[in-house]
C-alpha cells in the first residue's frame, strides 16, 4: 500500500531531531563526565614505566580531562542548533572538528600554565608536542567512537518514528480501498433506479474523503466529527438496507469541543464491519455519549457473531493507532476502553475537557 | 446459461441482475444473501453459474467456491469483490474469473463467456487453491444428493467410520467423505485427538472417567455416549482436561 510520503516528509523537517544528544542537559553531561573518567583510568592503568597507580597522578589527570570534558560539552551544547541545521555529515564533521580543536587548544593552554607557574605536574618541560599531541589524538579517537555511537542511536530512533507514522499511514490507508469501491458500486446501483439517493451519497462520500485525506492532523470539533459519522452511516445505511440499524443517546455533549479528527469514525466503522457485516441478520449499533466528571465518553456498542471468525490485523490497528493519538493529545486522561462478551463489542472513548 | 447470484448487498445483487439482463444467454435464477445460502440454493437450483462476492457473513465466498468444488457436476464460479486482498491473484491464471466492484458490463460478459466454456477439469485446479486456505467455517456434506452444511462451532466431535467420518453436532449427526487427517490438520486449535479414530472439540470436553475394567472414556456435551480414549493419546488429554 503506498502512502503520502510528501506529507510525513514535511511534518518531519521543523522538529529539530538531531543525531546530536542534547549536551546542555545534567543527565547527558554527567554521563560525558563518566566516560571521561573511565578514559582516565584506562590510560592510567595501562603498563608503564614508572610503575604504580600514583593517587596524585589520577587526581591531577582527572581534573585536567574533566575540564577539557565541561568545555567540549558547553562548546557542543551551544552548537547544536547550529549543527542540527546542517546536512549530517557536515554536522558530524564540524562537531567532531571543534572537539578536536577544543583539546588541542585546551592541553596546549594546561601546559603552558604549568611550565609558567613552575607546578610540573603535566610532563617535563620541553615535551609539549608530546603533551598537547597526545591528548588531542585520545581526544579524536575517544570522539571518534562516540560520534560513531551517537549516530548509529540517531538512526535507530529515526526507524521506530518512521514505524509509528507508517502506522498512522497503513490506518488511513487501510479502510480505503474496500469501502471505497463498494460505495461506487452501490452509487453505480442507484443511478439506475435512485438517481436522488445516488447524489446524495456522492456527496456523503466527498465529505468522508475529504475528511479522512486530512488524516488525523489538525483539529476538529465534536459537532463535526458526529455529523462525520452520519454521513458514514448514511452511506453504509444504503448498502446494508434493513440489517444495519443506529441508535443515538447523545446526552447534551458540549458540540464545540475541539476534539483530533477521526477517532470516533473508525470505531463506527468497526463496529460495521465486525458487527453488522458478519451478520447475516444485521443488528443495532448503538452510540452513545454523555459527560461524565469532566469528560465527554462516547460509546460505541455492536453486536457481534457468537463465533467470531478469526480476527483481521486491520482491527488493532485502528484501536492502537487511536490510543497512540489519545495518549499524544491529552496523556494519560484520554483513554478508548474495550469490552467484549458473549455476543457484543463495546468501545468507549474518553475525552478529557469538556 | 443459469445463473446464482449471491452478494449480502441488495443494492449490489439488483446491479448485477441489471447488467445480467443486458447480456444475451444468460438468466438469473435466482439470489443468495451470503455462502451458505448460495449453497443450499445451488443444490437446488443447480445453476450452471454462481457468481460469488468474497465477503459475505455467515460462510464468504473463498469458503463456498470450496464446497461448490465437491458438487457433482460443479457450477462455474465468478468472484465479485470490492477490493482485490490476497487469494485472487491465485485464480488469475486458472479457470474461475473474478469481477471488481464497481463493475463493468464488458469485464462482466467476458467473465460469463469464459464461464460458459468452463470444464469440470478446470476446477480441480482451483479446488487445491482453495484448499490451502484458511479454515472452512462449515462442513459440508452431501449424502445421496442431499445438502448438510454443519457450523464448525456446533460440532462437538468426528467419529472415523469406515469410508466415512460422522460429525456429531448439536442437532444430530452427517456423514462426510474426508479423512481424519485432513480434519486434524484444518481444526487442530478446536479439536483434540482422544483416539485413533476420534476428535473431539475441546470446548465439548467436561471429564474424563475410568470404567472399572480399566478404560478411559471421555465426556462430551451434545455426544449421546461418553467417547473411549486410547492409551496413547491420554497423557496429553489429561494435561489438557487440567487445564481447561
Amino acid at each position: 500500500m503506498t502512502t503520502d510520503s510528501p506529507l510525513v516528509e514535511r511534518r518531519r523537517s521543523p522538529r529539530p531531531d538531531t543525531w546530536l544528544p542534547d549536551f546542555c542537559s545534567l543527565p547527558i553531561v554527567f554521563a560525558l563526565l563518566v566516560v571521561a573518567e573511565l578514559v582516565v583510568l584506562v590510560i592510567l592503568l595501562a603498563p608503564h614505566r614508572d610503575g604504580g597507580l600514583a593517587w596524585q597522578r589520577v587526581f591531577v589527570a582527572s581534573v585536567y580531562v574533566q575540564w577539557l570534558a565541561i568545555c567540549c560539552a558547553f562548546c557542543l551544547c551551544r552548537l547544536r542548533p547550529a549543527i542540527a541545521r546542517q546536512p549530517v555529515a557536515r554536522g558530524v564533521a564540524g562537531a567532531y572538528a571543534s572537539v578536536v580543536a577544543i583539546v588541542a587548544m585546551g592541553s596546549g593552554l594546561v601546559y603552558w600554565i604549568d611550565h609558567a607557574t613552575g607546578l610540573e605536574l603535566t610532563v617535563p618541560a620541553g615535551n609539549a608536542l608530546r603533551f598537547v599531541g597526545g591528548s588531542t589524538l585520545i581526544a579524536a579517537l575517544v570522539a571518534a567512537a562516540a560520534f560513531r555511537y551517537f549516530y548509529v542511536q540517531a538512526q535507530w530512533q529515526r526507524g521506530v518514528q518512521a514505524h509509528a507514522r507508517a502506522q498512522v499511514a497503513a490506518l488511513q490507508a487501510r479502510i480505503r480501498p474496500h469501502f471505497l469501491f463498494n460505495s461506487m458500486n452501490t452509487i453505480a446501483s442507484l443511478i439506475r433506479t435512485r438517481p436522488q439517493d445516488a447524489e446524495r451519497a456522492v456527496e456523503d462520500l466527498g465529505e468522508l474523503f475529504r475528511a479522512t485525506l486530512r488524516g488525523g492532523e489538525g483539529s476538529s470539533s465534536l459537532a463535526a466529527e458526529i455529523e462525520l459519522v452520519q454521513r458514514y452511516l448514511a452511506i453504509e445505511r444504503l448498502r446494508f438496507g434493513e440489517r444495519l440499524g443506529v441508535e443515538w443517546r447523545l446526552e447534551s455533549l458540549p458540540q464545540d469541543l475541539a476534539v483530533p479528527p477521526l477517532l470516533l469514525q473508525p470505531l463506527v466503522e468497526n463496529a460495521v464491519l465486525h458487527g453488522i457485516q458478519p451478520l447475516s441478520a444485521g443488528g443495532t449499533i448503538l452510540i452513545e455519549g454523555k459527560v461524565e466528571a469532566g469528560s465527554v465518553r462516547i460509546s460505541v456498542r455492536n453486536p457481534r457473531p457468537l463465533h467470531p471468525p478469526p480476527l483481521a490485523r486491520g482491527n488493532r490497528s485502528a484501536i492502537e493507532n487511536i490510543r497512540q493519538r489519545l495518549f499524544y493529545h491529552y496523556g494519560k486522561a484520554g483513554r478508548l476502553e474495550l469490552e467484549q462478551g458473549a455476543g457484543y463489542y463495546a468501545a468507549t472513548l474518553t475525552i478529557p475537557g469538556a | 446459461m443459469r445463473l446464482l447470484i449471491a452478494d449480502d448487498e441488495p443494492l449490489a445483487r439488483e446491479r448485477l441482475r441489471a447488467l445480467v439482463g443486458e447480456i444475451d444467454g444468460v438468466e438469473v435464477i435466482g439470489e443468495a444473501a451470503d455462502g451458505r445460502e448460495a449453497l443450499t440454493l445451488s443444490a437446488t437450483l443447480l445453476p450452471d453459474c454462481v457468481l460469488l462476492d468474497i465477503a459475505m457473513p455467515v460462510m464468504d465466498g473463498l469458503e463456498a467456491a470450496r464446497h461448490l468444488t465437491g458438487f457433482d457436476p460443479p457450477p462455474a464460479v465468478i468472484f465479485c469483490t470490492a477490493y482485490d486482498e490476497h487469494a485472487l491473484a491465485a485464480f488469475e491464471a486458472s479457470a474461475v474469473d473474478y469481477v471488481v466492484k464497481p463493475v463493468r458490463r464488458e469485464r462482466l460478459s467476458v467473465a460469463l463467456e469464459r464461464a460458459r466454456r468452463f470444464t469440470g477439469e478446470q476446477y480441480r485446479a482451483v479446488g487445491e487453491h482453495l484448499g490451502a486456505l484458511p479454515q472452512r467455517t462449515h462442513i459440508c456434506a452431501r449424502l445421496r444428493g442431499n445438502l448438510k452444511l454443519v457450523p464448525v462451532a456446533d460440532v462437538a466431535y468426528f467419529l472415523a467410520e469406515d469410508k466415512y467420518v460422522a460429525v456429531r453436532h448439536a442437532g444430530g449427526e452427517v456423514l462426510v467423505e474426508e479423512s481424519l487427517k485432513a480434519l486434524e490438520d484444518e481444526f487442530g486449535e478446536r479439536f483434540v485427538r482422544i483416539h485413533r479414530n476420534c476428535l473431539v472439540a475441546t470446548d465439548r470436553l467436561s471429564g474424563l472417567r475410568r470404567t472399572p475394567d480399566g478404560r478411559m472414556f471421555a465426556d462430551v456435551r451434545d455426544a449421546p455416549e461418553p467417547l473411549e480414549v486410547s492409551r496413547r493419546n491420554l497423557p496429553a488429554l489429561r494435561r489438557l482436561v487440567k487445564s481447561l
